[in-house]
């Protein structure tokens, strides 16, 4: 389940959007905020329809949210 | 710590404690201290009051979602712990009579039926340290 590989920016998206609760985002994209947390931490990779969603909550591009570091 | 983490841990302790009075009280009888049979129904009590206790005391969870993709993999994988638990414990119990009491000897087959219970208990302790595993430590940390 985790995933050193995938970055994301999730933690400072948050905050630029009204400083956004972790509660609030899970409660947006559907989530319990376990997993947003374990998402945040790097310890969850989600599934591509909640990163997408993910996303959408932020109105930026998924590559902006989500980062693949290859190697 | 959500509703299934609180449920794996009481199910997580009390088969522990079950066990260890289990294994004492084997040890007392191969050393002829003088047990009643029905002494051994005190570990398979307290092994078995974890799913009465979750059952009764442990309340749902609060929030709007309290399940979500990821709570579905962890179970997942939970149920093929379990699954793997239960295939190891049958390999055992069929192999290690042979190996303990020898080729010849006999058992009753009372016993069998607690070749089923044992399955259960070992597939539920197993599914529970692997949910307890997944979900991980510090779930409620970062809170913002």
């Amino acid at each position: 389940m985790a995933n050193s590989d995938l970055k994301n920016q999730i933690r400072r998206l948050r905050f630029e959007h009204g400083e956004m609760t972790q509660e609030q985002l899970a409660d947006k994209v559907g989530v319990t905020r376990q997993t947003i947390i374990a998402i945040e931490a790097g310890k969850y990779a989600p599934s591509l329809p909640l990163a997408f969603r993910i996303a959408r909550t932020f109105n930026v591009p998924i590559e902006q949210v989500f980062q693949y570091e290859d190697g | 710590m959500n509703r299934a983490q609180k449920i794996s841990l009481t199910i997580v302790i009390t088969f522990s404690l079950g066990l260890f009075f289990g294994i004492i009280l084997i040890v007392m009888r191969l050393f002829d201290v003088g047990i009643p049979k029905i002494a051994f129904l005190f570990p398979v009590f307290i092994a078995g009051s974890g799913g009465i206790i979750s059952l009764i005391f442990l309340g749902k969870d609060k929030g709007a979602i309290k399940h979500d993709e990821r709570d579905k993999l962890i179970e997942k994988n939970a149920h093929l712990a379990g699954f793997g638990a239960v295939y190891l414990f049958v390999i055992l119990v069929s192999f290690l009579p042979i190996g303990i009491l020898g080729e010849k000897a006999s058992i009753p087959v009372t016993w069998c039926p607690g070749l089923l219970i044992g399955a259960g208990f070992c597939q539920a302790y197993a599914q529970s340290i692997a949910i307890l595993i997944q979900y991980g430590r510090g779930g409620e940390r970062g809170k913002q």
